[in-house]
């Protein structure tokens, strides 16, 4: 007897389909589908001979007119033949089966528009009214030299400097003194979690309020005696490093703090999830360890040092990592809090500058070329990260 | 002694920084029931005009109905101001001003002033053959008198000898006076369709990417399937691509389909969860392989063990999946932004975004409308409190 040659037959049936589904989004050309179908029916033809099972193969076909028939073959051809196949022929069969759907998605919506966006940035400013012109790498090198793009870069960097950090030392503290079992904890534990689940717009809408120039609550705050001195022109990082004798150029030195008030939002949106990630990690270390320790005679600081600190380690790396690929999609908050990219740019992030390259100037490809490049970025920066900080990380036995 | 007083300094630490991190839900709050006047005090107003329980019950009285007011045809309305007799009457009048909230049928109002029983008494009578919801008023009240008004004016200001007193409304009936700036906001955009959409768009990416990662993972847990290394490979690999980078080509792909500014549009692109599928494999693979040799050797395939033994098993996980995938829909506002172009298609957070644009400066509707867009997300973490955290907390599971 002949093994069934299902995998094959499936596998053609997945590729055919994703040809007529290239085929319908015009990516491919008439031919290849074509070449797909005859190869498909010939298999098809082929498996007459083994009953109806490869008939309904048959149906794929249908593929060129109507796009879902190879996914109702499929469909129809397991409901009436999964059980009679050989055991290992049906776990394979399954298998595929099962992944086959996801599988589909992942590849249509996230590989392909990867390796598209890379193919984009190839071309000329993309529109659809002409033909793109091919331009190589251009599109990087006009990026490479663009001021607005390194603005962006850097905002985005002064961005992770001052939310990550921040976040974590303060969602720790948090964590740790909710971690002591105290009166009230979940009261405490919602306040500090509603942030999270804030729509970010609705709540960045209330942030602008409170920012507001002449009625805002901050001001008001800042104008009472005491605390007037944080409200000067200069710039709060001015003010603070000039007594030291650094001057500050660049981002956070001019009269604008909006990038500053854009990462005092966003450390007070995510520090729920940095809180409650951070309470799972200490909930996960076993008491007898602090037991152990109390019975040498350890202080609460060296407690948190000795036992705290290593076994969170894999939870505040995570919660690193997190942060930095965040930082490169922050743009919900600097989009409601300063629509224009702040005065002069000055909140500018790279999320929001491929927004604003992409959809208000309608420039695809070099909007490509900054996607492209923000994701070598990221990758470069994670591998980075894993050599460097991963060592340190204590995972446990 | 000292250990107590340790706790009461994390006490006090604890709140004050939740008192921090919910001041501006409070903010909010506040300022949504806030008269425009009042919101755009210089020095903050802590418990507004309308979120004080004896001006209700002097609302109750105003316009038709005791919980929503309004004016119907041929009735009237009658305001009482205590004074003394004598000196410059006050003046009254129903404002032609140009705005967003204003019901222009209200002009039709006929006005009177007269004076009795020790009181300046308005009548305000409807004589339009229309029953209207908002009626303003503005009244001229001189300065000689003193100023008693049965309700607080929503602004007061100076104009010469007068005060100038204005009302938004003026026939609100209790409900309608607390929830003015709710009012307002609910009716200056299709609120209810924008609802609909994030709903529709969220409750189906929860269902079926939970349904298509659950086949994924289970056959990436428990099933032998040649090729099986390549696709796990292959989703860890898009693990590492930040959501950025899809915008273009996923636009580019929709406007190809001719899905831009459908529903399609919002929710297909995100079918496919890799989170998902994680976690679920990670369920599948604590599970016993005990289990399902048993079951299938009562004859279960992989669908009935898959449906009747591992997911009844994991949800937890489904849970967790759920949460994040709703959170990340209903609170998503750069994807529907791009891709969705009329107000039929527009979800809530653009919805709000809109609004923020284009209402300037009545803050009080705006913060109602930020209220009210985040209220059912707000509601669903005190339904499920336990679930949301430990939801959360599963994510960071390796």
């Amino acid at each position: 007897m002949r093994p069934y040659p299902f995998p094959l037959a499936l596998g053609l049936g997945v590729l055919l389909a994703l040809a007529a589904y290239a085929r319908a989004l015009g990516f491919f050309p008439p031919g290849g589908v074509y070449l797909a179908l005859l190869l498909y029916g010939l298999l098809a033809l082929w498996g007459l001979r083994y009953g109806a099972v490869y008939g309904l193969l048959l149906l794929g076909l249908l593929a060129w007119v109507w796009p879902w028939a190879p996914v109702l073959a499929v469909l129809l051809l397991f409901l009436l033949e999964a059980r009679r196949l050989p055991e290992k022929a049906q776990g394979a069969f399954y298998g595929w089966l099962f992944v086959w759907p996801f599988l589909a998605l992942l590849l249509i919506w996230q590989v392909f528009p990867t390796l598209y966006a890379f193919y984009l940035s190839l071309f000329e400013k993309v529109n659809f009214l002409r033909r793109a012109e091919f331009a190589g790498l251009e599109n990087y090198a006009i990026l490479l030299r663009d001021p607005l793009f390194w603005r962006a870069l850097g905002n985005t960097f002064w961005y992770v400097l001052f939310t990550v950090p921040t976040g974590l030392l303060l969602a720790t503290g948090v964590a740790i003194l909710l971690n002591l079992r105290l009166a009230f904890q979940g009261l405490y534990r919602t306040l500090f979690f509603l942030p999270y689940i804030t729509a970010l717009t609705a709540a960045a809408a209330v942030w602008r309020w409170i920012y507001h120039p002449e009625f805002g609550f901050l001001n008001w705050l800042l104008g009472t005696p005491g605390l007037d001195w944080l409200n000067t022109p200069k710039g709060v990082f001015a003010l603070l490093l000039e007594p030291l004798g650094l001057k500050v150029q660049g981002f956070l030195a001019g009269p604008s703090l909006a990038f500053l008030a854009v990462m005092v939002m966003s450390v007070w949106h995510f520090l729920g999830y940095q809180v409650v990630i951070l309470l799972a990690g200490l909930q996960s270390i076993p008491k007898e360890y602090y037991e152990a320790a109390e019975l040498d005679g350890a202080s609460f600081w060296q407690k948190q040092r000795y036992i705290t600190w290593p076994l969170l380690s894999p939870t505040l790396f995570f919660l690193f990592t997190l942060g930095l690929i965040g930082a490169f999609q922050v743009f919900t908050q600097v989009y409601v809090l300063t629509p224009t990219g702040g005065v002069l740019q000055d909140t500018l992030t790279v999320a929001f500058y491929l927004y604003n390259k992409g959809f208000r100037d309608a420039d695809f490809s070099y909007a490509s070329a900054i996607a492209t490049l923000t994701f070598l970025i990221i990758l470069a920066l994670t591998l980075l990260q894993r050599r460097v900080l991963e060592r340190r990380v204590h995972y446990e036995a | 002694m000292r250990r107590s007083l340790g706790v009461l300094l994390v006490h006090a630490f604890l709140l004050f920084g939740g008192v921090l991190m919910a001041f501006p839900f409070y903010w909010m709050l506040a300022t949504s029931f806030k008269s425009p006047q009042e919101a755009l005090q210089a020095e903050p107003i802590w418990w507004p005009e309308r979120m004080k329980p004896q001006n209700w019950f002097q609302a109750a009285r105003l316009g038709d109905s005791p919980l929503w007011g309004g004016l119907g045809p041929g009735r009237s309305l009658e305001l009482r101001f205590p004074a003394p007799e004598g000196g410059e009457p006050p003046r009254a009048l129903v404002p032609r001003t140009p705005g967003a909230f204003v019901d222009p049928r209200a002009e039709g109002t006929k006005v009177e002033v007269v004076y009795g029983e020790g009181a300046w008494r308005i009548r305000l009578l409807n004589t339009t053959g229309e029953a209207f919801r908002v009626l303003p008023l503005v009244v001229l009240w001189p300065k000689d008198l003193p100023l008693s008004p049965p309700l607080p004016p929503d602004a007061l200001r100076s104009q010469g000898a007068f005060w100038r007193l204005e009302w938004v409304n003026i026939a609100p009936g209790a409900l309608g006076y607390v929830f003015h700036n709710y009012l307002e906001a609910w009716r200056a955009a299709p609120w209810g369709r924008y609802f609909f959409n994030s709903f529709f768009t969220a409750l189906t990416q929860v269902a079926v990417g939970l349904f298509l990662a659950a086949l994924a993972a289970f056959a990436l847990a428990r099933l032998p399937f040649p090729g099986k290394e390549g696709v796990f490979v292959l989703i860890l690999a898009t693990m590492m691509v930040p959501g950025e980078v899809l915008l273009i080509p996923n636009y580019v792909l929709l406007a190809r389909l001719g899905w831009l500014d459908t529903y399609y549009a919002l929710i297909v692109p995100w079918l496919a969860s890799v989170f998902g599928v994680f976690l679920l494999r990670q369920f599948f693979l604590s599970l016993p392989q005990d289990l399902f040799d048993a079951a299938r050797i009562d004859g279960a395939g992989p669908l009935t063990q898959l449906f009747r033994i591992a997911l009844p098993l994991a949800v937890p996980g489904m849970i967790s999946y759920g949460i994040f995938t709703f959170l990340g829909a209903y609170n998503a506002l750069l994807w529907p932004l791009i891709v969705t172009q009329s107000p039929e298609m527009r979800t809530v957070q653009l919805g709000l975004q809109a609004f923020v644009q284009e209402a300037g400066s009545d803050y009080g509707a705006l913060m109602a409308a930020s209220t009210f867009v985040i209220l059912p997300v707000i509601l669903g973490y005190f339904l499920a409190q336990r679930q949301f955290t430990e939801g959360i907390a599963r994510s960071g599971l390796k």
